[in-house]
């Protein structure tokens, strides 16, 4: 066995670092998936689909990652996560556009410094709260943001800011002033450099003994006490790790879209979008988060070109999750994978699954005719 | 000052409508129902097209007791358009509610705002997708109720606070004294309990959620034929609303809901007239503030209607 490859539980493990090792399976998933990462600039030139739209949801995807730090490991439902997302756009567009800054890293700089400062604040006072009032009072304060944003004068109300410095420019990348094209596939690359370093961090984050007192924080508070973790703290920490997340997501869409408007980045149906990104692409993963973003935003901003109902073809997706893949898209995978292999050795196991929906579709019939008696004779 | 506070009765009587409905789903299916704005704008719609139907089989009104002629038959339209809420609600609960009630809760917003989207973008095709304007309003001012007492307000703004205190009269009585109130009461305090004396969990659930789309189709159909136009999209920003409002009077409290409305209507159109600036933001601080001082809202009482 070499460096990077460990024998373990009769398993050949890849080995990225101590602590760090994946399956085989997960070996080339996350292989694959580097490589995608890395040729989306040329997919999207000899394919229809959109680079800027892919962009967009690797950076929403980002902040779901942040908010999975907090729904996967304390179990805590953020409904305002839009807040520091938001936060870290607006700081980005008022250095460009008030102060003139145009090197684009300080202005991401600004917008992490700013989702920090927020979220310190706000996770103070919501560290103590649990279940629904824990997700409805982010939920406030998302939305006392929003509309303190768009009645302000200083952001422009609802029209929102330009992030370009001078006027006209994007901000410089790394001391160069690029054009569109250049300065779109340089700001891609620095995405994917900045994402990979957060996932790791994540990752490391989550298996280090505070990830686990996040664990256990989320199984049982009263028990978590009792071992000695200090619960409203490191929720609290945790609140303001995911603040950052979602503050580096922001200021990288402010640098992305140029623009930055309360609509866009604040309101509380951004929070949602960001909650169902992590839940879509599978909250239980790591990664999942990150494909639930591409997807969702590729439905909520793409589709419209393509049809009509486009709200409804997101919903009946969103549906077909909740009911038939509730671990997520990526989640998914290994229980699909293992499904299909056994009904390759087994072909019996076809008729029964051709029974179980024969039955599920005559169980969701009766039970229709059931609703329409009680709607129409009433109801005892 | 008297006539902002009127505003502010009338906007909190649709938000009670709107939220009285969330919060009995809440209180006993235990749902946050994130599709319960649309039903609202789906009331709103269907107003367009029932009470369209249905005013134009009488003539306009020209003296008082053609007026009130035409109120009734206004306010029959919009029970009828309630109606239609009914079997919509019930079949999306039986179809879709029903099979995530033991799921986590982020399950429960998903598969709601699944529905959300759809539901848009059913009325997107059945009305298009631009606004709809009834334009009745017009007609119920005739009515003249306000002018006799000495002030002058659009007396249709009247009718619907009147309609709103009628709507919680009828909730609690219908809770507090009627047989299935009480039976539904006690489904919501405990569900293997109820199941276990004979009580059909699945028809008390399915008729809850008939109710509570009920009431926000009504609230839909009392702004649709007041100066306010459907459309597509005009559910989020009451739906965030009725989240303060039902946070703010205590989940699940049919009490809360209604003092959280009033104080939420009353407050958003007392201030906004003297601070424009904070229009939007005086409810969610509200909201802020209850939830601090007393995280459990003002009427608050886990998973039971009172």
């Amino acid at each position: 066995m070499s460096r990077f490859l460990v024998d373990r539980d009769g398993e050949t493990h890849v080995r990225l670092a101590e602590g760090m090792e994946l399956t085989k399976s997960q070996a080339v998933l996350a292989a694959v998936g580097f490589v995608a990462l890395l040729i989306v600039p040329d997919i999207t030139r000899f394919t229809p689909l959109s680079f800027t739209a892919i962009h967009r949801g690797i950076l929403f995807g980002l902040a779901a990652v942040g908010l999975n730090l907090l729904l996967r490991h304390t179990e805590l439902v953020s409904f305002g996560h839009a807040a520091f997302f938001g936060v870290g756009a607006y700081a980005a567009a008022v250095l460009a556009s008030q102060f003139d800054v145009s090197s684009g890293l300080l202005l991401l700089l600004g917008g992490v410094l700013a989702a920090t400062t927020i979220s310190v604040l706000i996770g103070y006072f919501v560290a103590s709260y649990l279940d629904i009032y824990f997700a409805l009072l982010t939920l406030a304060f998302n939305q006392v943001l929003y509309a303190f944003v768009l009645q302000s004068g200083y952001f422009n109300y609802s029209d929102g800011l330009n992030v370009r410095p001078d006027g006209l420019n994007p901000p410089a990348l790394f001391g160069l002033q690029l054009s569109s094209t250049g300065y779109e596939l340089v700001l891609y690359y620095f995405t994917v450099v900045v994402l990979i370093v957060s996932l790791l961090v994540m990752w490391k984050l989550v298996n280090s003994p505070f990830g686990r007192a996040l664990d256990a924080i989320g199984q049982n508070r009263t028990r978590a006490r009792f071992v000695g973790i200090p619960v409203e703290k490191y929720v609290w920490v945790a609140f303001v790790i995911s603040g950052i997340y979602g503050g580096l997501a922001g200021g990288l869409f402010a640098l992305l879209q140029l623009h930055v408007s309360p609509e866009a980045t604040l309101y509380a149906f951004v929070s949602g979008e960001i909650l169902f990104m992590a839940i879509l692409g599978g909250f239980g993963t790591l990664v999942g988060p990150v494909i639930g973003g591409v997807v969702l935003v590729y439905l909520l901003v793409q589709a419209p070109f393509y049809i009509e109902y486009y709200n409804a073809l997101t919903g009946l997706t969103l549906l077909a999750v909740v009911l038939f893949l509730p671990e997520g898209i990526l989640g998914s995978i290994p229980k699909i994978g293992t499904g299909l292999s056994r009904r390759r050795r087994d072909p019996g196991l076809l008729r029964e699954d051709l029974a179980t929906i024969g039955s599920s579709l005559r169980r969701g019939v009766s039970r229709a005719v059931t609703t329409v008696r009680i709607i129409v004779f009433g109801v005892n | 000052m008297l006539e902002h506070v009127l505003n502010g009765l009338y906007y909190g009587s649709i938000l009670f409508m709107i939220a009285s409905g969330m919060t009995i789903i809440f209180g006993v299916l235990g749902i946050l129902n994130l599709a319960h704005g649309e039903l609202y704008a789906l009331g709103a719609f269907s107003a367009f097209s029932v009470i369209g139907f249905i005013a134009g089989q009488v003539a306009a009104p020209t003296g008082p007791v053609t007026a009130i002629v035409f109120g009734l038959v206004v306010l029959a339209g919009s029970l009828a358009t309630a109606a239609v809420l009914l079997p919509v609600g019930g079949a999306l609960e039986a179809a879709f509610i029903r099979p995530i009630y033991d799921r986590d809760e982020v399950y429960q917003l998903l598969l709601t705002y699944g529905l959300l989207l759809v539901l848009t973008d059913v009325m997107k095709f059945v009305w298009g997708p631009s606004p709809v304007d009834l334009g009745v309003f017009g007609g119920i001012n005739e009515i003249p109720t306000t002018e006799l007492v000495g002030i002058n307000y659009p007396s249709y703004n009247v009718f619907v606070i009147l309609i709103g205190v009628a709507v919680f009269a009828w909730l609690v009585w219908f809770f507090d004294r009627t047989k299935t109130g009480r039976i539904v009461r006690a489904t919501a305090i405990n569900r293997e309990m109820s199941t276990a004396i004979g009580i059909s969990t699945d028809r008390m659930f399915t008729l809850v959620f008939a109710i509570g789309a009920f009431f926000a189709g009504f609230g839909g159909a009392m702004v649709s034929i007041g100066p306010g136009s459907a459309s597509l999209g005009m559910g989020l920003d009451w739906l965030v609303l009725s989240f303060v409002v039902i946070v703010i009077g205590g989940l699940g409290s049919l009490n809360g809901a209604f003092v959280g409305s009033i104080l939420v209507g009353v407050s958003s159109r007392v201030v906004t007239p003297y601070y424009p600036q904070l229009e939007l933001a005086v409810p969610f601080l509200l909201m802020v503030l209850v939830l601090l001082l007393k995280p459990e809202g003002l009427y608050g009482a886990w998973g039971e209607i009172q």
